[in-house]
């Protein structure tokens, strides 16, 4: 019932209806509640009861700072960087590494091998076998900003937003995680 | 089979059932503005160190050390409670530093150029006890004799010489005709500085006298 009358109004309505009526909250959570769920699942690792605490204590941390959600972004940045937040800080609390799982992602793939002289038959072909292991072995940061921008499709305003970063600096990041990306992978063939 | 709740209607449970509330808007309006009323208080104090620092260096009167050390302090809580504020994150680091560098030596060189800087030196000895002691004049370089440097206090004027009583209260007789700079009041009591030559253990010949808390400058050239 109440989902459909929350159809007709934006995310920026919902937040600003929800101040008096948690339903309309409801409203929100169930747009973001899968994309979220898959987004700290593909970047966390974590057993599916870990992933949903995460999201959940997300959810009631957004909604107790709804009077200060910062309305000029996007909503679902502001609800990306929360989660993200609360990822990291339970990875952290609980000794875990960022583990992401990677797919052979047509995007992803054509971006690794682009300026490279590294061919994409041979990134698919070797994805399973050790080309996860070399995305792996990247800095935690580039590992974050890869899946933010092929796997959630963000844009770099997008990104900037959720970590917390100049736009410049995630241009850079993404740079950067192709060079380290080609090192590790030219030094992991020789063996 | 009864279905599994999804993370939504458990989190809607929770906030019901705990009667959790929004934070009011005032609580977080009062956080940014105490905030920004820091960033503001302590732009401000880094803004007058920066001055003193300009008015110690160029003036050559104070030892700059102290203020130093107050506009780098405040330069440190300045960017650390910027970067608590919500947009920070869209500044590179270094447009930040370099953003708030210049500012402090812009309003900073006003401050000295106006003559605030001196005056808030003058004002924080009067009120502030052990100030002098952190910001000691530099006494030492225009207690110099031997390179042409001395001061101190008139304590006599005769007719073709007067005398002084420098800083560490050794009296010398001044001779020459030396052209007085800046608002020097040639009477009893006055501070003054002295550029010239030795002529003997008491006697200086002057060629410039400045007043001592004065302005002047090209002193840096002549001290360095």
């Amino acid at each position: 019932m109440i989902e459909e009358k929350c159809q007709k109004f934006d995310d920026n309505e919902l937040v600003a209806l929800s101040l008096d009526d948690s339903q309309y909250f409801y409203c929100l959570m169930k747009r973001y509640e899968e994309k979220l769920t898959n987004y700290v699942k593909r970047f966390t690792y974590l057993p599916d009861e870990d992933i949903a605490d995460i999201v959940q204590e997300s959810f009631i941390r957004a909604y107790q700072h709804l009077n200060d959600c910062d309305c000029k972004l996007k909503f679902s940045s502001w609800m990306y960087r929360i989660v993200h937040n609360q990822a990291i800080n339970f990875m952290k609390k609980n000794k875990k590494a960022v583990k992401i799982d990677w797919e052979n992602d047509d995007e992803f793939v054509d971006w690794l091998v682009a300026d490279t002289d590294i061919e994409k038959e041979t990134i698919i072909k070797h994805f399973n076998e050790y080309v996860k292991t070399v995305i792996e072995k990247l800095k935690p940061i580039y590992k974050e900003v890869l899946v933010l921008k092929f796997f959630e499709d963000k844009d770099y305003q997008e990104i900037s937003d959720i970590l917390q970063k100049p736009m410049g600096t995630v241009a850079t990041l993404v740079s950067r995680a192709k060079i380290q990306f080609k090192q590790i992978y030219e030094k992991e063939k020789k063996y | 089979m009864k279905k599994k709740k999804s993370i939504s209607e458990l989190t809607l449970k929770t906030i019901t059932n705990k009667q959790i509330k929004p934070i009011p808007k005032w609580e977080f309006l009062a956080k940014n503005w105490t905030l920004w009323a820091g960033i503001l208080a302590s732009l401000i104090v880094l803004i007058i160190g920066l001055g003193l620092v300009i008015f110690g260096v160029i003036d050559n009167i104070i030892s700059p050390y102290f203020w130093l050390i107050v506009a780098v302090i405040f330069f440190g809580v300045s960017y650390v409670l910027f970067q608590k504020t919500k947009r920070a994150y869209i500044f590179a680091k270094w447009q930040v530093v370099v953003t708030m560098v210049l500012l402090g030596l812009i309003i900073g060189g006003i401050l000295f150029k106006s003559g605030l800087a001196r005056r808030i030196d003058k004002s924080m000895e009067t009120n502030i006890p052990r100030y002098r002691q952190m910001a000691p004049m530099k006494i030492a370089t225009w207690t110099n004799p031997e390179a042409g440097y001395l001061s101190g206090e008139i304590v006599e004027i005769n007719e073709n010489n007067f005398e002084i009583k420098d800083f560490a209260g050794k009296a010398w007789t001044i001779v020459g005709k030396p052209l007085v700079k800046g608002r020097v009041q040639m009477q009893v009591g006055e501070e003054i500085k002295i550029v010239g030559s030795q002529e003997d253990e008491n006697t200086f010949e002057a060629t410039e006298v400045r007043p001592w808390t004065g302005r002047g400058q090209n002193m840096m050239k002549e001290n360095y």
